[in-house]
């Protein structure tokens, strides 16, 4: 270990990792084996980076905090205990970056209008039933477009309340712990997320049908 | 259909409810149509998102991304001996040079209040006493531009000497 705690680097070896499993390689990369590390990267660079794209709806900043999350993981390999897949363990971290940032983000401009929405008295409860399914029938790319529009549409709390239920399938309480919110707030902010994604996705459909 | 209902049914869906609830639910949806169509829209939204993160890659080639993660490990890694070298500067720094400037005023404060001398012509009068003879006295005064010398005989010393060996001279 060097002074900053980190793993000292070893030099990269020409030994393959394609075929170890990830607790092997999360084991030689404690000892500071880089080519280890980078073999974790490659597997999970995609999923990581989706994670902070579907938080940050900006592919320059999803990047970049990608980026920064594989060096803290690097930073902080010897904290991981294997309480968790090292890709769960990988996917809290970036997520972690992209709350900071959205938080910062957050303080540098005026509430959305979502948001205010919410505060004023939930227009989701008012919102008419999407009685029909708005992505029956869609192919793989138009559907991910469309969610991709909708998503952009929602603000950075009801977005993020959102990805961490839908993708990270995180529970109530464990959401309310990561935003500093109570469990009626992700209650209601999931809600109000999901009607409103309903309400675009028709919207996205009639347009596009006409 | 009120807010907490609703927010009940969500629950629901995402197997956040006591089961004793969960009952319940089944129940109220079969009795009502409009509990049901929403569950139906929260099941579609639900439903809609699921593998959308699947589709999303990484715009960048691995070698590529790798080389900038590695770059900013090796970056990060690379500044240590100079952080530490910088702690014991900025350590020097904190208490030496303090105790530096606290010695030169002390210093200062003695030369300053050093007693001048004859050069100084100082206010403050001046006595000798030769110790080879202590009963001789010189008394300077700068200021007045006067010099007394007082001379007992036989010297004070000898007297109380001789007083104690019984002998006077």
């Amino acid at each position: 270990m060097n002074t900053h705690g980190f793993p000292a680097v070893e030099p990269m070896t020409v030994k393959d990792h394609s075929s170890a499993d990830d607790q092997t390689l999360v084991r030689a990369a404690q000892r500071g084996n880089m080519a280890a590390f980078e073999e974790l990267v490659a597997r999970h660079r995609d999923k990581i980076y989706a994670r902070a794209y579907s938080m940050m709806r900006n592919e320059e900043e999803a990047v970049d905090l990608s980026q920064e999350a594989w060096v803290k993981g690097w930073q902080r390999l010897r904290q991981f205990q294997g309480d968790s897949s090292f890709g769960t363990w990988m996917t809290r971290i970036v997520i972690n970056l992209c709350l900071d940032q959205l938080r910062k983000h957050k303080r540098q401009r005026a509430e959305s209008i979502e948001a205010m929405d919410e505060e004023s008295g939930g227009v989701e409860r008012q919102m008419p039933v999407v009685t029909v399914n708005p992505t029956a029938g869609l192919e793989q790319a138009e559907l991910r477009q469309r969610i991709d529009r909708a998503l952009g549409q929602l603000s950075y709390e009801h977005r993020t309340v959102l990805v961490l239920n839908e993708f990270e399938e995180m529970e109530y309480k464990e959401i309310a712990r990561t935003m500093g919110c109570s469990i009626g707030t992700v209650m209601s902010r999931l809600f109000y997320a999901r009607r409103k994604l309903a309400v675009l996705l028709a919207d996205l459909k009639k347009r596009d049908s006409v | 259909m009120d807010y907490n209902a609703q927010l009940k049914l969500q629950s629901w869906l995402d197997g956040e409810l006591p089961e004793a609830e969960a009952s319940e639910i089944t129940n109220w949806l079969t009795r009502d149509r409009e509990a049901a169509s929403l569950l139906e829209e929260l099941r579609n939204t639900h439903n809609a998102l699921a593998g959308f993160e699947a589709t999303v890659r990484l715009p960048e080639s691995r070698e590529f991304f790798w080389s900038k993660v590695e770059r900013e490990i090796q970056r990060l890694e690379a500044p240590a001996p100079k952080t530490a070298r910088r702690s014991y500067l900025s350590l020097f720094r904190r208490f030496l040079v303090p105790a530096s400037a606290v010695a030169a005023v002390l210093v200062a404060g003695l030369v300053l209040n050093r007693p001048t001398g004859l050069n100084g012509r100082s206010a403050v009068a001046e006595i000798e006493t030769a110790l080879a003879d202590s009963g001789t006295f010189t008394y300077r005064d700068y200021s007045a531009g006067t010099t007394l010398v007082w001379l007992s005989y036989p010297a004070d010393t000898e007297v109380a000497e001789n007083d104690e060996m019984g002998t006077v001279e």
